[in-house]
């Protein structure tokens, strides 16, 4: 049927134009053939739509929206017959320039649509940009038209997912990868198989979405080499994938190649989940560039001081002004496109406490940012967890404001095992909640509200948690004052590598100890991708600007650490084959199914006794198979010995039901191939009544019928 | 770009030359659906073809849809390395037959049919 508004209503040299519709913002392609562009300011005066030749220096067209067209504070207005695959755009406006009130106004400045779904400029990762650009992040043209098939997000229940934290180009751009299409999406689709060997059944990608690597880029004093922004925590564009992570990035594809990476991950069973950082944009401070929502209106976009300077609770220049009704509805806009449009199944919000902070900073009771997105019909199954804190000194770790939907990192997790992990005394409390999903912070939210980690990007590999007592992030060149001081590690003996034996060795049993007791606890357990194969960063724990080996996987790594490979593997299936281990409810130390056994007891080295007052880092439990889901699924009787002394110590067993016997699954004591076995061939203990755990390491037995 | 249909034993042959992309992707479509009948026999010969953009992929994936309706056999043939690793990146590689050459393809749709 033909339409009457099908038709240009005005002409401007040479281009036909029509009123554009408000909504959705953004540029959208018509089905007339037309592009709706439209874009919101409340304070600009006048508004120009730019259009380049894509990769062009200079714009071939200047197109003034005119009055008639503006709707309340949005300019949009329909061009008819661009050749929208190779056209880039951006807007001029007009308007106040006075930073004391807020105004940043710029009409020489070309402005990136905040709403951009792709965007050019940094098209092939690493390619040196051409500083002189008047222009250098662009807004694209894009037809939304993936075909999914039957494609959904999986929905996994969150107690049974294994997050895997990685870094898109990280994964594979070593030459070790095998890959044809290093450090892209496509490179992850070729290791699919890796992820599925290993057990996981969720990725969370570090950031995605257009930045800009050569953001603060410089060479490094120690190594000569270009440092550069390789984790990409400072969106230039919150809509669009970063084209340098895509093969397809140079012909403008990286949606489709996006997507297809999503769709064959939920073919195989794994969920992704995207880490967002809603709180700053790449624009900086006072001195930061003009990219985007500082010339269009960056009293909305940013949290200003009441002088009019930038707010800094993220610690990277800028806030923006998460709980401004424009800027949230964008947020929502945006994670309802990546739900919608891309399939992700959740979202991790960097500093997301910052997104809980009022128009002048100050946290609120009930956010209505939070709240919209724990409710909203779109992201109604989504996953989202936040890091419950920011660089404002904000620490919301157990008080997130959550309506039942926010689980969070749970911090608390991560410092109390690193504590324990190293010996330290006084922490039997402490593993107590941990293990159990921390119902000390969520006893009302139960164990799906805490992701526990004890490695994450942020910080120490594991394998390097227990080999430096220090930080060593000297070639990032800011003199080593870079990154926590807080890591609660401990280096064995020895700072760094070594060819010591026995260091080594305790090295890799630490690192075992630490897979062993994040996959029996209570709660989501997420493990940082490279933990598995014993990767280092020597000693650097804060590689955000290492493009190299210190960052990148080494998938040698697999087979020079395979002890420890092996151990994660079958840890994961462990983890994965035992709905004990996996309940969503917290434990309530009872038995409510008339067992004979709480749902989880605790031990020590005498059976049903634990005792603490020494301090001492030695802890047991043991969990009943017929409480597993609330007493709804039925599993076996596991049994946990953990013993971060540096002797070894005697446990008494608590006896198995009738007809059960202790087999043993995991010893960390021992060396491969006795310290860790295949699920469902566990061995059985020949000694039923007394355990000796040797000094830092951990025991997982399993009671089971009698094998013998 | 440029269409040129030539039969070989029952099979149309529809040879794409040039670019594919938005600007030339509505000719093509207007120049091959009317080969798309029911039961058609059909090979897209890309040997030619020396780009094909996102436009262009989508066109090739909406004939191949159409095809699915008419019960024709198709195949597609004479790919370049980069259009084949472009298509396969972008997902669009699963839903396409793709053959090395013109005369495998009809080989393979004669025996189909």
């Amino acid at each position: 049927m033909l339409r009457i508004d099908a038709n240009p209503t005005h002409e401007y040299s040479g281009f036909n134009l029509r009123a554009g519709k408000p909504l959705p913002f953004g540029a959208t392609l018509l089905a007339d053939g037309g592009v709706n562009f439209s874009i919101y300011s409340r304070f600009a005066t006048a508004c120009e739509l730019v259009l380049f030749e894509k990769h062009e220096a200079e714009p071939f067209a200047t197109i003034p929206f005119p009055d008639e067209f503006r709707i309340g504070n949005v300019f949009t207005l329909v061009v008819f017959n661009l050749d929208f695959e190779n056209i880039e755009y951006g807007y001029r406006m007009d308007g106040p320039y006075n930073p004391a009130e807020g105004h940043w106004f710029d009409r020489t400045k070309i402005l990136m649509d905040p709403y951009a779904k792709v965007i050019g400029g940094r098209d092939i990762w690493g390619k040196p940009p051409d500083w002189d650009n008047i222009y250098p992040h662009r807004s694209r043209i894009f037809f939304d038209d993936f075909d999914w098939e039957d494609d959904h997000p999986l929905e996994i229940p969150l107690e049974d997912i294994i997050i895997y934290e990685m870094h898109v180009r990280g994964f594979t751009q070593h030459p070790s990868s095998g890959v044809k299409y290093p450090g892209t999406f496509m490179g992850i689709r070729e290791k699919i198989p890796y992820l599925k060997e290993l057990g996981v059944n969720c990725i969370e990608l570090l950031p995605i979405h257009e930045f800009d690597e050569f953001e603060n880029s410089r060479i490094s004093p120690i190594t000569g080499e270009r440092l550069v922004n390789y984790w990409g925590y400072s969106n230039v564009g919150f809509f669009a994938p970063k084209a340098g992570f895509a093969a397809s990035g140079k012909f403008g594809m990286q949606t489709d190649e996006v997507k297809a990476l999503i769709k064959d991950l939920h073919k195989n069973g794994i969920e992704v989940l995207l880490d967002v950082v809603f709180n700053h944009s790449a624009e900086g401070n006072e001195n930061g560039p003009y990219i985007s929502y500082r010339g269009i209106d960056n009293k909305t976009y940013y949290m200003l001081t009441p002088e009019g300077y930038y707010y800094n609770f993220s610690g990277c220049g800028n806030t923006l002004n998460c709980n401004n009704p424009i800027v949230r509805n964008m947020i929502l806009d945006c994670l309802r496109s990546w739900a919608a449009d891309y399939h992700v199944d959740g979202f991790r919000f960097d500093l997301a406490s910052i997104l809980g902070r009022d128009q002048n900073g100050a946290p609120m009771n009930s956010p209505p940012l939070l709240e919209t997105l724990a409710f909203d019909p779109i992201l109604g199954k989504c996953k989202l967890i936040a890091e419950a804190w920011d660089a404002g000194g904000l620490y919301q770790v157990g008080v997130f404001p959550s309506w039942g939907r926010w689980a969070e990192w749970n911090g608390k997790y991560r410092d109390d095992m690193r504590r324990f992990l190293k010996g330290d005394y006084g922490m039997v409390d402490a593993m107590v909640q941990r293990l159990q999903g921390s119902p000390d912070l969520y006893q009302w939210r139960g164990t799906n509200a805490s992701v526990n980690f004890t490695t994450a990007h942020d910080g120490f590999t594991l394998m390097d948690m227990v080999s430096y007592n220090e930080k060593h992030n000297e070639s990032n060149g800011e003199g080593n004052n870079d990154g926590g001081d807080d890591n609660e590690s401990w280096n064995c003996g020895w700072e760094g590598t070594t060819d010591d034996v026995e260091i080594n060795r305790l090295r890799r049993k630490q690192v075992k100890n630490a897979a062993a007791m994040l996959l029996v606890s209570h709660g989501m357990p997420m493990i940082l991708s490279g933990d598995e194969m014993g990767k280092t960063q020597l000693g650097n724990n804060n590689a955000y600007c290492q493009d190299n080996e210190i960052s990148w996987i080494d998938w040698t790594l697999p087979n020079t650490n395979a002890e420890i490979f092996n151990f994660y593997k079958k840890m994961i299936a462990f983890h994965n084959s035992h709905t004990v281990l996996r309940g969503n409810k917290h434990f309530q130390n009872k038995d409510y199914v008339g067992s004979g056994y709480p749902d989880i007891s605790w031990h020590g080295p005498k059976a049903w006794y634990m005792d603490n007052s020494n301090g001492e880092p030695v802890i047991a439990f043991l969990l009943c198979g017929l409480h597993a889901r609330g007493g709804t699924s039925k599993d076996d009787y596991i049994y946990v010995a953990m013993n971060m002394h540096w002797e070894s110590h005697p446990f008494e067993l608590p006896k198995p039901p009738e007809g059960l016997s202790w087999h043993v699954f995991a010893n960390t004591d021992k060396l491969p191939p006795e310290d860790i076995w295949e699920v469902g061939q566990e061995v059985m203990l020949e000694d039923q009544s007394e355990f000796v755990v040797g000094p830092r390491s951990v025991v997982i037995l399993v009671g089971k019928v009698n094998s013998l | 770009m440029e269409v040129q249909t030539t039969t070989s034993d029952n099979v149309t042959i529809v040879e794409i030359s040039g670019s594919l992309d938005a600007n030339t992707a509505p000719q093509a479509e207007n120049e091959i659906l009317p080969f798309i009948v029911p039961k058609c026999l059909l090979v897209l010969d890309m040997s030619k073809c020396q780009y094909v953009s996102s436009a262009g992929l989508r066109l090739l994936l909406t004939i191949v849809k159409r095809l699915k309706t008419t019960e024709g056999k198709w195949g597609m043939a004479g790919l370049s390395e980069e259009i084949m690793d472009v298509m396969e990146m972008t997902g669009f590689s699963r839903f396409f037959k793709i053959y090395d050459t013109v005369s495998t393809a009809i080989k393979a749709i004669q025996e189909e049919a």
